[in-house]
C-alpha cells in the first residue's frame, strides 16, 4: 500500500510543527508496512495552475507545465492514502499545499455529472483513497479550525475519497501529543 | 460627492491566473467602474504580475497600504482560492504585521466557480472573511455566484440579460460602498441566483467540452488514463 504525504509547511519557522507531524506520519505508516513517499512542497517547483484547460481537452490527464508537478502527480493516483499537512491559513491551506492541490485538475473529467445533490466533475481515475488532512494552528482559533474542517470536507465531495479524516492542532504541540494525534488519525481513518 | 468620497481610493485585485481577460475581470472591474462613477480613485492588480518580482511585490504592498477598500475577485480553484491568491494574501498579512496600517481599510470579495450551486463558493469566503480579521481589514462582505463559465471572461454588458442580477447585485454594492456601507444582503442573493436553468447549464457545459475537445483533435482521448499503472 502506498502513502503521499504532502508537506505544505514552510521550509523555515512556522515549518517546524509541519515537519515534525511528517516525520511522525512517516514512522507510522513505515511501522504498518507502506510505502511512503514525502513532497516538502516549500522545496518544489511547482508552478501554479494556469486554469488552461489543456488538461481536459489538449492532451488530456497530463498537465502543460512541466516541473515536479507531473512526479506529485504521478504518485499521489498511484496512492491508497494521501496525507495533507499545512499551516491553517485563514481558515485555509498554505499557497505550497495549494499549488499542489491546483495542479490535481488532470484526475478530473472536464464534463459535468450529479453527485451528492450537486454538480461536480467526475474522476480520470477508478482508484480511491483516504484523505487524512492536518492542520496546525499557532493559537487557538475556533473559527479557523470550523473552515478548514468545512473546506476539507468540500475537498472530499470533489475528489471523492474512500473517507476523510481531519485533525487540527497547536503549532506547538509536544513530541507525545503530535504522535497521539497522528495515530490516532492513522486508526480512524481504518489504516492498518 | 463630497471631499472625503473624492478622496477615497478602491484597489481592484484580480486573482484570476487568467487575468484581463477571466471573469474575475470582468465581475470586478464593472463594480471598480461603478466605484470610479461614485467618485473613488481606482487600481487594478493581477495577481501573476503582483507577485513577478520584488519590485511587483513592493508596488502590491504600496497599493494595498494607500486603498480604502480591496476587491478581491476570483474564481473558485478547488474549492477555494487559486494558490497565488493565498501566497498574495500570506504576503500581505506578514507585511501588515510588520508594518500597521495607518488607516481604517475595508475588503470584499467577489468569486465564482464554474458549477451552478452557489453554495460551492462558501469556505473561500469564509476564508476571505478570515484574512480580513487578521490581517486587520474590516470585512465588507462576499458576492459569490455559481455558473461562472456562462460569463467565461466577457464583459457583463456582452454577457446579455442573463447577468442580470449579477448587474444589479453589483449596483447595488457598488452603491452601499460608495456610500461608506458594506455589500447589502440584497447584492449577496442576488448574486447567488442562477443565470440559467441547472439543467440547461449543465447540458450546454458538456456539449462546449465535448466540442472543444474536437476542436483540439482530443475527442478520442479525453478519457484517458496517462499515469494508470
Amino acid at each position: 500500500m502506498n502513502a503521499i504525504i504532502l508537506n505544505g509547511g514552510p521550509a523555515n519557522g512556522r515549518g517546524s510543527a509541519s515537519r515534525k507531524i511528517r516525520d511522525t506520519a512517516v514512522k507510522e505508516f513505515q511501522s504498518l508496512g507502506w510505502a511512503v513517499r514525502v513532497f516538502d512542497l516549500d522545496g518544489l517547483t511547482i508552478k501554479p495552475c494556469r486554469g488552461c484547460f489543456a488538461c481536459w481537452l489538449k492532451h488530456p490527464g497530463t498537465c502543460a507545465i512541466q516541473d515536479d508537478g507531473e512526479e506529485y502527480l504521478r504518485t499521489f493516483i498511484a496512492s491508497d492514502a494521501a496525507v495533507w499537512i499545512t499551516p491553517v491559513t485563514f481558515g485555509g491551506y498554505s499557497s505550497s499545499l495549494k499549488k499542489a492541490l491546483d495542479r490535481t485538475i488532470p484526475t478530473i473529467l472536464p464534463f459535468f455529472i450529479r453527485a451528492h445533490g450537486e454538480i461536480h466533475h467526475p474522476q480520470r481515475y477508478e482508484r480511491r483513497r483516504k484523505l487524512l488532512a492536518l492542520g496546525t494552528l499557532r493559537d487557538r482559533d475556533a473559527e479557523a479550525e470550523r473552515v478548514f474542517r468545512g473546506l476539507v470536507q468540500r475537498n472530499a465531495i470533489n475528489m471523492n475519497p474512500l473517507k476523510t479524516n481531519v485533525c487540527v492542532m497547536s503549532e506547538h504541540a509536544d513530541d507525545a501529543e503530535v504522535t497521539a494525534r497522528v495515530k490516532d488519525l492513522i486508526r480512524t481513518a481504518g489504516i492498518a | 460627492m463630497n471631499d472625503t468620497t473624492r478622496e477615497r481610493k478602491a484597489l481592484l485585485f484580480v486573482g484570476s491566473p487568467k487575468g484581463l481577460k477571466s471573469t474575475s475581470h470582468a465581475l470586478g472591474s464593472y463594480l471598480l467602474k461603478k466605484l470610479e462613477a461614485g467618485g473613488l480613485a481606482t487600481e487594478t492588480l493581477l495577481v501573476g504580475a503582483a507577485l513577478h518580482a520584488a519590485k511587483d511585490l513592493a508596488a502590491m504592498h504600496e497599493a494595498v497600504a494607500a486603498a480604502d477598500l480591496i476587491v478581491f475577485s476570483f474564481p473558485l480553484y478547488v474549492d477555494q482560492l487559486p494558490a497565488p491568491l493565498i501566497e498574495a494574501l500570506e504576503l500581505i498579512a506578514e507585511e501588515r504585521k510588520a508594518h500597521p496600517p495607518a488607516k481604517p481599510q475595508k475588503t470584499m470579495a467577489i468569486v465564482q466557480c464554474g458549477f451552478p450551486e452557489t453554495h460551492q463558493n462558501r469556505p473561500a469566503c469564509e476564508i476571505m472573511n478570515q484574512f480580513a480579521k487578521e490581517a486587520g481589514f474590516e470585512w465588507a462582505g462576499g458576492l459569490a455566484m455559481g455558473m461562472g463559465g456562462a460569463v467565461a471572461g466577457r464583459s457583463l454588458e456582452k454577457a446579455g440579460g442573463m447577468a442580470r442580477n449579477t448587474v444589479k447585485a453589483l449596483d447595488l454594492a457598488a452603491a452601499s460602498l460608495i456610500g461608506g456601507g458594506n455589500v447589502p444582503r440584497e447584492a449577496v442573493d442576488l448574486m447567488a441566483k442562477p443565470l440559467m436553468p441547472k439543467w440547461l447549464y449543465r447540458l450546454v457545459g458538456n456539449w462546449g467540452m465535448k466540442s472543444q475537445a474536437r476542436k483540439h483533435g482530443a475527442r478520442k482521448t479525453v478519457y484517458n488514463r496517462p499515469y494508470a499503472a
